[in-house]
């Protein structure tokens, strides 16, 4: 059959095709396994850290670090080798009409699926280690669907960051080469452990894990949590004498006769609250729009990338 | 009158320098280059030192670092603290990609210079010293200096002149109609051709066998008349031309590429299936598409097993399923390249009676192979692609395979192929006879038809 100005197929139908050829990957190529690998890590650090997660200050502090570096984790280990390890197939599909905006969009569609498996399997695991998720939600009622969709823009948002790299490198070893400066970079710029200013602190806004950990912190409602570090800080030293007395230790004594230790958390936790994590739901929208940015600033790059993939040498 | 004396650092790198450019330029003057005055310039010394090595990315990109780094120091200079610490650490980086670049230039004169490998310590701790020797000292001679240039030279200047082919006035309104005139690239700024006066018309339903030893521009040729990559040139496929409306041609060409670039976790008819579905027009109904993959997969043998996966089949299976995702979208001009390598004879020859059977539908299919005796009966036309002594890709022969034998007085394709090949790489290095040869006889046939 030839008709001269027969038209093609579209991006749409493309983009189709492609995720169908994906979705039969995923249970041909093995990338099943993402999923029990990512229950396994959340599994190991929730057991370790998720017992304090939403009760206290400094458990919620950790816990949602940790929760977010899991989430990273396993983004990026979903996509960092879907492309390269494809790219001369591609330049061939390419050269045969294939529409670079599909591809993406089809790796898109498809990691949007896996990071969804993925989020159900993190809370399902958290709720099974005894996380103590909040009950009430900042943009919804309920606090289980707030953390359902942070933790999905941030698996979402760092596996789309993962494919841009993979649309930028040649092969996989150059891919599992750069993977973890990118992972030391969102550990440093989160700005959770490390007092950044200037330019660095501003390089905190195109990290996940900041906006991540923010976005965690705040559905967790950290700034309502009593703080126990001064509580356990002061007892360190209640044995301190002061002209034959342990004035400390009697202050101590007197604040838990008088059962009014949970005040002094409470307190305590009042006078540390930090900013960035309030549960507003305007700041709290502004914290998924980031993630969101940074999904469209990957996708993008990874397009433009991937348009020039004819210059590949043969 | 006060005269201060320059501190000592200043004059021992200024000596430093002149030492590196003095000795630098002899080197250039040993090596052929015809500007060794280059060395006294800096960035573009490395540059001229790449060149002549046979580095020329390492040569610019060194060349380019000592620029910057130049820059760097007279700009953090004068900067604030915290410019001056991101300037250290940036002029660090620097420094180090520098000094491996340099070391692999300074590695690859060693080796030119046919010296010890311990010579890298002297380039490394004095390499003013290290310049200055190898420049002045009589004893040391490049060992390779015309193969270096040649390789550099190399495609700048078609050693044929003047003989070009003769063109038909009107192209052929059925088959493909191949007029390139040059395919050029610019490689750091210098014009290298890579394929030169190749014009042809090849009528529907032939297989073609297009030859050449490695490097002869077989691929380039392809990749040209297909459209991919676009030469000087004029491509017709059944009166349209190929260039002016690409978006459409290439759903009416197909080319299966040397590897086998294909996923191999899904299934032979989804593979074969997705590539219809990409290829074929929109209006194509899913039944009529569908019939259409049974039957591309029952030519080529495929039917059976065709619900296993990719990554289960043998050598010869991928090839045909390679073939198969092009002749599903059923192409008026079918390429293949090397569709044979790493096939035994006997799966070589099925995949070659498959091809003959598709140019026996009124298709042209153009192969290119390295084994082409074991099927030469197979094919129609023989299209012969040598290096001129310029090393500029040409047309050496087009036609019948028997008519290609006679041309070029050997028995077989592989003996013609030895007969084009450069010396250096083992042939009899007659090219340039033989294309001008074929030229006189374009021109005679041409004057022939005309009168």
């Amino acid at each position: 059959m030839k008709e001269k100005d027969a038209k093609h197929t579209g991006r749409l139908v493309q983009t189709g095709i492609y995720l169908g050829k994906l979705l039969r990957m995923f249970i041909y190529q093995n990338d099943w396994k993402v999923l029990p690998m990512g229950a396994f890590i959340a599994a190991v650090v929730t057991f370790v850290v998720g017992q304090n997660m939403f009760v206290t200050q400094e458990g919620t502090f950790n816990g949602a670090f940790s929760l977010t570096c899991v989430c990273i984790w396993n983004g990026f280990f979903n996509s960092i080798q879907v492309i390269c390890r494809e790219r001369d197939i591609l330049k061939r599909e390419h050269r045969a009409g294939l529409h670079i905006t599909s591809y993406v969009a089809s790796h898109m569609l498809y990691q949007l699926l896996l990071c969804m498996a993925q989020t159900v399997v993190t809370m399902v695991i958290c709720n099974m280690v005894g996380v103590n998720f909040p009950t009430r939600g900042i943009i919804t009622p309920f606090g289980e669907v707030d953390m359902a969709i942070s933790i999905l823009l941030i698996i979402y948002a760092a596996d789309m960051l993962a494919l841009m790299l993979s649309a930028l490198v040649r092969n996989t070893t150059m891919a599992m080469t750069v993977m973890p400066f990118m992972l030391i970079f969102q550990l440093v710029f989160s700005g959770a452990f490390f007092e950044l200013q200037g330019i660095a602190q501003k390089l905190t806004g195109f990290t996940v894990s900041r906006w991540g950990m923010e976005s965690i912190c705040a559905i967790g409602r950290y700034n309502e949590q009593p703080m126990v570090t001064l509580w356990n800080t002061i007892f360190r030293f209640k044995d301190v004498e002061y002209m034959g007395t342990k004035p400390i230790l009697t202050l101590l004594a007197k604040v838990e006769t008088e059962g009014r230790v949970d005040e002094f958390l409470k307190w305590s936790g009042e006078n540390s609250r930090i900013a960035a994590y309030a549960s507003d739901p305007d700041a709290m929208l502004l914290k998924w729009a980031a993630l969101l940015g940074l999904i469209l600033f990957a996708v993008t790059v990874a397009v433009i990338s991937l348009e020039f993939i004819d210059r590949d040498k043969r | 009158m006060k005269f201060d004396m320059p501190p000592i650092s200043l004059v021992r790198s200024v000596l430093e320098w002149m030492m590196f450019a003095v000795g630098m330029q002899r080197v250039f003057r040993k090596l052929n280059y015809k500007h060794p005055w280059h060395s006294w310039i800096p960035g573009l010394r490395y540059y001229a030192f790449g060149k002549t090595v046979e580095l020329p990315l390492s040569g610019a990109l060194c060349g380019a670092l000592e620029v910057v780094l130049f820059f760097l120091s007279t700009f953090f200079s004068t900067a604030g603290e915290r410019a001056q610490l991101a300037g250290a650490l940036l002029t660090l980086v620097g420094i180090i990609t520098l000094l491996v670049y340099s070391l692999r230039l300074d590695l690859r004169l060693i080796s030119i210079f046919d010296l010890r490998k311990r010579w890298i310590i002297l380039f490394l701790l004095f390499n003013g010293v290290a310049w200055l020797i190898l420049g002045f000292k009589k004893k040391y001679q490049p060992q390779h200096t015309a193969e270096f240039m040649e390789e550099w030279e190399a495609g700048t200047e078609p050693a044929v002149t003047g003989t070009s082919i003769a063109r038909r006035k009107t192209a052929s309104a059925s088959g493909i109609s191949i007029d390139v005139r040059e395919r050029m690239v610019k490689d750091f700024g210098k014009k290298r051709y890579l394929l030169k006066d190749i014009a042809m018309d090849i009528p529907n339903g032939s297989l073609v066998l297009l030859l050449g030893g490695s490097g002869a521009g077989k691929t380039t040729l392809v990749n040209a008349l297909i459209g991919y990559e676009k030469a000087d040139a004029t491509i017709l496929l059944n009166g349209e031309d190929v260039y002016k409306k690409y978006d459409e041609m290439k759903y009416r060409i197909g080319f299966v590429p040397q590897q086998n670039l294909i996923r191999g976790s899904d299934t032979v008819i989804r593979t074969v299936g997705d590539a219809a579905k990409m290829r074929l027009p929109r209006n194509v109904k899913g039944k009529e598409r569908n019939q259409k993959v049974h039957e591309v997969l029952d030519l080529l043998g495929l039917y059976a097993g065709s619900e296993g996966l990719v990554s289960k089949k043998s050598g010869g299976q991928l090839r045909r399923i390679s073939i198969a995702m092009e002749l599903v979208m059923d192409p008026e001009l079918f390429v293949l390249d090397e569709p044979d390598s790493g096939l035994d004879g006997v799966i070589a020859r099925e995949i070659f009676a498959k091809l003959r059977e598709i140019a026996d539908t009124g298709k042209i299919v153009m192969v290119i192979t390295h084994t082409p005796d074991r099927v030469i009966d197979l094919f129609d036309k023989v299209i012969v692609l040598a290096k001129d002594s310029g090393r500029v890709d040409r047309l050496a022969f087009y036609g019948n395979p028997e008519e290609a034998k006679a041309f070029f007085g050997r028995d077989s394709m592989e003996q013609i192929v030895l007969s084009v090949n450069r010396k250096e790489d083992g042939g009899e290095g007659l090219a340039d006879q033989f294309i001008e040869r074929y030229a006189e006889l374009t021109r005679e046939r041409e004057g022939g038809e005309a009168a």
